[in-house]
């Protein structure tokens, strides 16, 4: 404390790094490095280690793979970014992906059963978020809740059979958005480097994401800063809907059909990859930008262990180790920080308010 | 007194950043007494006996327990060395029985195990001892916090520990509790038990002790025996200082009148129909003890805690629910603790200072940031309030408390809003950013803002305010004029909740 002592007005002692340093910040490169160094160990052991690794259509083929993941997990990071979780991105997908599914067996034309499909991915984010932002509900209990909803509502609609798209010539754009190429790139890719481009405008350079970052970093200083903060969440489960619906879209397209049957490990995968990407549990910390290593990341593991020829069983143990490392050691980092925090609160504060809160 | 002291420290010192919260304080504890220890907020009292519980590890400084120099690193060492202490925080187990958490630690083992009668005797035995009227069956978080309280001091009194230490542990207590209370000190005293107590409120003080410690800004004041000295003798001695020109008081012509409260009153009760005007250019102080509900009263005019009753801006009544509504009317709000309520810490300066500035869309349109007028206002704040940091990107955590609490003046100042209440502006930083702050606020108020400036710390407030209304258990009983009062008159009133003379009240 000693640089607040004496009157003297020296202000902004810019260094000349101070302008690269912040954009980095802005970047949170610091969080996003940890995943980032895992990201860049592991493809140089599988491009020496194997062949057809580092070749343009397998790596082409790890973003498809993924596709839907990096899809989710732009909603997953919004919420997280407020300190909620959403377990029921895959229920809410699933059930935008049989709207689209059912839409398209009524006779509809591709655009209407798209933004039936969105409509209806924004409505299930709504009803997550008006029941954790309006009505205060912890987000693991209502999305604990609302995912067991969904999943079932898919199979009372659907009597838990599938609705194949196959036979379906209107489903044809949809089929080539999820698996067809521009030039050497797979279409697919193109839009989620769009979606997260739109989804970073949106963090950074609006009111309203903004406001995301100040409700998630501290939802009280927020308040009495004069944001809305029910209002926010709101708009936060909303907007993961969205992205929802979106990545049901691609998942109907590289399925060809909606599945009834929703799979809990997307779920598992779309939080584990936003955790790894740096995120902070606790809100206020970590983007977009570590949530698409992340992703990334799990895809790039996944697919050298395919091609190492391990057992597929054995993902979920690989996913599950890296998950706990790379927020072990951002949690060491934290509670380092926090130590430093603590020290630097005077004396009557310091023994009293010991507990971090675990919400 | 030719008794050997059971404890004894010499040299006490403590540094926190910024602060120097003990320095080189004296204190000695003898067999038998009731040894009060008192000084105003952040005088460093309870400091100390943190450092005798373990809590604390002082920088400096020897402790002696029965002439035996020790180091109380953690409260388990502490009640080996038998020092027990019972604070406002409370530490028993929710989900327990009354009985398991009196004797927890040292349950009675029978042959098989706990032996369960035993607990519930022993546990009875000790609430009847100290006269609580509790089930020793009942659970714990079923109780009252006044009824918790006194579970804790039955725990604590049967552990018939040598030292027993009191840090505000009656705050929560019913007179009738603290009378109980205070019965059982003086029968521990006379079996020979050694007790340090601390608490506000100095009848108490009088009431039980008879020596008393007086600390003053982390430095030790004098030692006195109560017996021959009066309450204003002791209020005297713990406010008294000298008045360097810290706060530079500047001659501001008051104007007309910007905000009126009346009869406001907080559902929780913490307030109780306050009134007040402030005018333009005036800095109104609110004093009042930790729990008088002088923070609530000022999260009440701001619109942050539900109250019934009326304000109004410029005539103009304002809704009381939202703290947007006390914004758009034209006010602005410094919660008492920055940390916890205030700041974003996961982010850096510039998000920090701007977070007001969005609802009056200072640096946006049509909901979209102009991130270059946002980063041209954060770096004429940071200038105009002397924030001293490498850049405005840096994260607030990393800065000192000064220039923290310089951000969170400095974002309701750039809007230049027509009334601000600040709660402890100056809580636990050190003297040079103090002295800058007390100039913005100046700054300020010359620029026609009105600051409702709420405050532990009656020099400031002296220094500082125009005028100072006390509060006194949620109700304001008083009116001073700094100029002509003396900081002891005032203190009298903060402390007991009446005129020196007469009972206005």
């Amino acid at each position: 404390m000693a640089d607040s002592g004496g009157p003297a007005k020296v202000v902004e002692t810019s260094t000349p790094g101070g302008r690269s340093l912040g954009f980095l910040r802005r970047l949170s490169m610091g969080r996003v490095a940890g995943a980032l160094g895992g990201l860049i160990v592991v493809t140089i052991y599988l491009a020496v280690a194997n062949d057809l690794f580092l070749t343009w259509g397998n790596v082409m083929n790890i973003f498809r793979a993924q596709s839907v993941i990096f899809i989710l997990a732009i909603g997953m990071t919004f919420v997280i970014l407020t300190g909620g979780l959403d377990l029921s991105v895959a229920s809410a997908a699933g059930f935008a992906g049989m709207i689209l599914g059912l839409s398209f067996k009524a006779g509809m034309t591709p655009v209407p059963a798209i933004i039936l499909c969105v409509i209806s991915g924004i409505l299930l984010g709504l009803l997550n978020g008006v029941l954790v932002g309006v009505v205060r509900i912890s987000p693991f209990v209502v999305t604990l809740g609302t995912m067991s909803i969904y999943t079932s509502v898919i199979l009372v609609v659907t009597h838990g059979s599938t609705v194949s798209l196959f036979n379906y010539p209107k489903f044809n754009p949809i089929q080539t958005l999820a698996n067809g190429d521009v030039g050497p790139f797979p279409i697919i890719l193109l839009v989620i480097l769009a979606l997260y481009l739109i989804a970073w405008f949106v963090l950074h350079r609006t009111a309203f994401g903004r406001a995301v970052y100040a409700v998630g970093s501290n939802p009280e200083a927020a308040r009495l800063n004069g944001l809305n903060v029910p209002v926010t969440l709101l708009m936060v489960y909303a907007v993961a809907g969205l992205t929802y619906a979106l990545g049901a879209i691609q998942q109907d397209g590289r399925l060809t059909a909606a599945v009834p049957i929703v799979d809990p490990n997307q779920m598992l995968a779309v939080i584990a990859a936003v955790l790894i990407g740096g995120m902070s549990m606790r809100g206020g910390e970590g983007g977009l930008l570590g949530s698409f290593i992340g992703v990334l990341f799990l895809g790039v593991i996944q697919n050298g262990l395919t091609l190492m020829g391990v057992s597929a069983f054995w993902q979920g143990t690989v996913t599950g180790l890296i998950l706990i490392v790379a927020v072990g050691l951002a949690v060491v980092q934290e509670t380092g920080a926090i130590h430093r925090i603590r020290r630097r609160r005077p004396g009557k504060r310091t023994a009293h308010n010991t507990g971090v809160s675990a919400d | 007194m030719t008794q050997a002291p059971l404890v004894s420290m010499r040299g006490i010192t403590k540094r926190f950043p910024g602060v120097t919260a003990l320095n080189g304080v004296d204190f000695d504890l003898l067999p038998g007494e009731i040894h009060a220890l008192v000084g105003e907020n952040g005088s460093g009292k309870s400091t100390l006996v943190k450092c005798l519980y373990g809590f604390v590890q002082p920088d400096e400084g020897v402790i002696e327990i029965s002439g035996v120099p020790t180091a109380i690193d953690s409260a388990h060492r502490a009640r080996q060395f038998g020092i027990v202490a019972i604070t406002q925080e409370l530490t028993l187990a929710p989900t327990l029985t009354v009985a398991e958490n009196i004797l927890m630690g040292r349950l009675p083992r029978g042959r098989f195990g706990i032996d369960w009668g035993k607990v519930r005797r022993q546990a009875r035995e000790a609430l009847d001892q100290t006269g609580a009227e509790i089930d020793e069956n009942a659970i714990v978080g079923d109780l009252s916090v006044e009824l918790q309280q006194e579970v804790e001091i039955a725990r604590a009194v049967s552990a018939r520990s040598p030292v027993l230490v009191l840090d505000e542990a009656t705050s929560s207590l019913s007179e009738l509790a603290t009378a109980r209370l205070m019965a059982k000190l003086e029968q521990l005293r006379s079996q020979g038990v050694a007790v340090i107590f601390i608490s506000h409120r100095l009848r108490e003080v009088f009431q039980c002790a008879s020596r008393a410690t007086v600390l003053r800004d982390g430095q030790l004041v004098a030692t006195l025996d109560l017996a021959g000295v009066t309450e204003s003798e002791l209020v005297t001695k713990m406010v008294g200082r000298t008045m360097e020109d810290l706060y530079g008081k500047r001659h501001i012509s008051k104007g007309d009148v910007v905000l009126t409260v009346r009869d406001l009153s907080t559902l929780d009760g913490t307030v109780q129909g306050a009134s007040l005007d402030l005018h333009e250019g005036e800095i109104l102080g609110i004093a009042g003890l930790v729990g008088s509900g002088k923070s609530e009263l000022g999260m009440a005019i701001y619109g942050a805690l539900p109250s019934t009753g009326e304000v109004r801006m410029l005539g103009k009544q304002v809704r009381q629910n939202d703290p947007r509504n006390g914004m758009a009317a034209g006010m602005g709000y410094v919660p008492d603790d920055r940390k916890k309520d205030a700041l974003l810490l996961t982010r850096g300066i510039r998000p920090n200072l701007s977070l007001p500035w969005m609802p009056f869309r200072k640096f946006t349109r049509y909901g979209l940031l102009d991130v270059r007028t946002e980063r041209a206002m954060a770096r004429k704040s940071c200038s105009d309030f002397a924030i001293r940091a490498p850049s405005t990107e840096f994260p607030v955590v990393q800065l000192s408390g000064g220039n923290q609490q310089k951000v969170v003046l400095a974002r309701w100042f750039a809007l230049r809003p027509k009334v601000v209440i600040l709660a402890e502006p100056t809580r636990g930083i050190d003297v040079g950013a103090k002295s800058e702050i007390y100039g913005f606020m100046q700054d300020m108020a010359e620029q026609g803002t009105g600051i409702i400036m709420i405050s532990s710390e009656m020099p400031e407030l002296l220094g500082v305010a125009d005028r100072i209304l006390v509060m006194y258990q949620g109700r304001l009983c008083g009116e001073f004029d700094p100029g002509d009062s003396g900081e002891e008159e005032i203190a009298h009133v903060v402390c007991i909740g009446e005129m020196k003379a007469a009972g206005v009240c």
